[in-house]
């Protein structure tokens, strides 16, 4: 297997996925030059992605049940359908020429009637031969922020791909590299690396991050890329210190409410 | 007394196994949402905590009238669909209350079951307890429970699916409940113990859960569940309690009026179950179904846990009296005790 990285030569690129309405506005982002955007509550317009390069790409999406949707690439960009399920999608886009195939996947939140899938069948179907698998996928509420290491996985034709460089990029471009161990496992810390950061202040934003990797099988060339949002740790405007220490006061008020109780009580017995 | 044959016993090791499923059992059932048991449980299982089993049916009651109901009367939708969200998970909520009534909270609750063990740490550091708080003040704070069922389960949230205050109303009793901070800590995650200064709402909210969680821990040390007193699931049971197949049932006798033993046992201090002489459900709005004041009552099927109108416990003055010497026994053995005999044997003898 080959392991060489090379993952700013991805033809086939995310920029990013927004409400149909915003996404016209953006331009193609390419790590180190991408826009960010904040990140909206509950956002529940169709969502689109720009690919860089879409010429041969092949779309489909990966419902919660495992059934797929094929997906229709138009002058770069792909809608996502309502599907009326709720839960985590994946969106799979390859495009396959004789000596390389490439793959993007990006996991995708969509709402509407309970699936009664877990996303852990999602992430378990093989969706492609070559695939970084996120280990978990961040839960319902829960979204990938910086200054976080999370796990995930690569799965070759089914098994677990051993000692295979993988590269992580930030549009912000920050870039993480770490190896996948015997189990094809591998944790990558993202980077807090949004610009002008204001401690003490909340800040909304999000940014994009991709994962790569890419091997080599019987001649042919195999490139996987896993995208995602991320966004800025709450650490910045929220302090465990400070949490310990109002705890603090409140036992101190506890023992004081509890030892003025004690004393009525005395004195009532007396 | 066997152990296995007194109830506080079992009860302990049921909230116990209670407590390690809900906080921890994610690692059999799963880590997402959907691989939750039901995702409406009627006792204080945090979906804040990552490796839990299930989560409490207070969260998904805000984020419905917030993200459902506020958003579908703010946008002049389908009332009828903002509201069946709701709907469902009350029907799943019924469909489980239905079973265990508001024993949910006496033998299920993580915190019920963290305050009692903390209470029972309290009892073996010799800590000096209350054992029933002042009547004016337990009716004084009845109210409570309703007010922060109304106002932060549905009443903010609804108002910030319909945009009159802002976001972070949306889920305010998640952002000041002590369930939280404990079942997150519990699993060794401590970034839900903060204080939030991204604007006054987060802060105020922040303050009040730390603060909260503190008073908790220290008060449960010789008080009887001091925050249960003010949950607003408390109220939820008791809007629903006569639908529930468990209850507790008097046979009120001429020396109920004498005796009151089951009123002091009651860790909710409800005195109304050693003076009400006519109803035959005394299952209160406080009360938890945790069966004390029928392990403390005298007198023959005087008191009674019944389910679905058969008895499953009931007074006896067999059961009571070996009862009341174990609690004796529990409450002489604390690590004061030992310190204090330890000391009188350590004592020269005085000719």
């Amino acid at each position: 297997m080959n392991a060489n990285i090379y993952p700013a030569a991805f033809v086939l690129m995310f920029c990013f996925m927004m409400p149909a309405p915003d996404v016209v506005a953006q331009t193609a982002a390419k790590p180190g030059s991408g826009p960010e955007h904040t990140a909206e509550q509950h956002r529940r317009g169709p969502k689109k992605i720009a690919l860089t390069d879409s010429k041969g790409a092949v779309a489909r999406l990966w419902k919660p049940d495992l059934t797929t949707l094929p997906l229709t690439v138009e002058h770069g960009n792909i809608t996502l359908p309502r599907t009326g399920v709720d839960n985590y999608h994946a969106v799979v886009v390859e495009k396959d020429r004789v000596d390389l195939k490439e793959v993007l996947i990006r996991y995708e939140y969509m709402h509407g009637k309970p699936s009664g899938h877990s996303t852990s069948e999602l992430t378990a179907a093989e969706k492609t031969p070559f695939e970084i698998v996120p280990d978990p996928v961040p839960r319902e509420h829960q979204h990938y922020r910086s200054d976080q290491r999370w796990r995930f996985f690569l799965r070759f034709k089914g098994t677990p791909a051993a000692g295979i460089p993988v590269t992580l990029e930030t549009s912000h471009g920050t870039r993480v590299n770490a190896v996948s161990d015997s189990e094809g496992e591998f944790s990558l810390h993202i980077p807090d690396d949004f610009p002008d950061l204001k401690e003490g202040e909340r800040d909304k934003r999000t940014a994009e991050f991709s994962i790569s990797a890419e091997t080599k099988d019987n001649g042919i060339l195999y490139r996987t890329m896993l995208s995602a949002e991320y966004r800025v740790n709450p650490s910045h405007w929220q302090s465990s210190g400070l949490g310990v220490a109002v705890t603090g006061f409140g036992m101190l008020a506890g023992v004081l409410l509890g030892s003025i109780g004690l004393t009525e009580t005395k004195r009532k017995a007396r | 007394m066997n152990p296995m044959k007194n109830l506080s016993v079992i009860r302990k090791l049921v909230q116990i196994t209670a407590f390690i499923f809900f906080v921890y059992g994610g690692t059999l059932t799963g880590y997402y949402l959907a691989d939750k048991v039901t995702g409406a449980l009627p006792a204080l299982s945090c979906a804040y905590d990552m490796q839990g089993s299930d989560l409490c049916t207070l969260i998904p009651f805000q984020h419905q009238m917030d993200h459902r109901l506020g958003e579908a009367i703010a946008g002049g939708g389908n009332l009828m669909m903002g509201l069946m969200p709701t709907l469902i998970t009350l029907g799943t909520f019924l469909i489980l209350f239905v079973f265990l009534n508001k024993a949910f909270c006496g033998w299920i609750c993580p915190l019920g079951t963290f305050q009692e063990l903390l209470h029972n740490l309290g009892q073996k550091l010799g800590l000096r307890r209350r054992e029933s708080l002042d009547q004016g003040l337990v009716h004084r704070m009845r109210p409570v429970k309703w007010l922060i069922l109304l106002l932060l389960v549905f009443g903010f949230p609804l108002m910030t699916g319909i945009g009159w205050v802002n976001h972070d109303l949306g889920d305010p009793f998640c952002r000041i409940c002590p369930s939280r901070i404990l079942t997150t800590l519990a699993t060794g995650d401590s970034s839900q113990l903060y204080l939030d200064n991204a604007n006054t709402t987060t802060l105020v909210l922040s303050l009040i859960a730390d603060f909260m969680f503190g008073l908790m821990i220290a008060l449960s040390l010789t008080i009887r569940q001091p925050f249960c007193r003010t949950c607003p699931m408390l109220a939820l049971h008791a809007v629903f309690r006569k639908l529930g197949l468990l209850r507790l049932v008097k046979n009120a006798t001429p020396r109920c009026d004498r005796c009151g033993l089951c009123a002091k046992a009651c860790p909710m201090d409800i005195s109304e179950i050693h003076t009400e002489m006519q109803r035959r459900d005394v299952t209160f709005e406080d009360c938890t179904l945790c069966g004390r004041c029928v392990e403390f009552c005298p007198y023959k099927d005087v008191l009674q846990l019944k389910y679905a109108m058969i008895p499953v416990f009931s007074a006896d003055p067999a059961y009571f009296k070996p009862r009341k010497r174990a609690q004796r026994n529990w409450e002489q053995n604390s690590l004061l005790s030992i310190l204090k005999s330890g000391h009188a044997t350590l004592k020269p003898k005085q000719s």
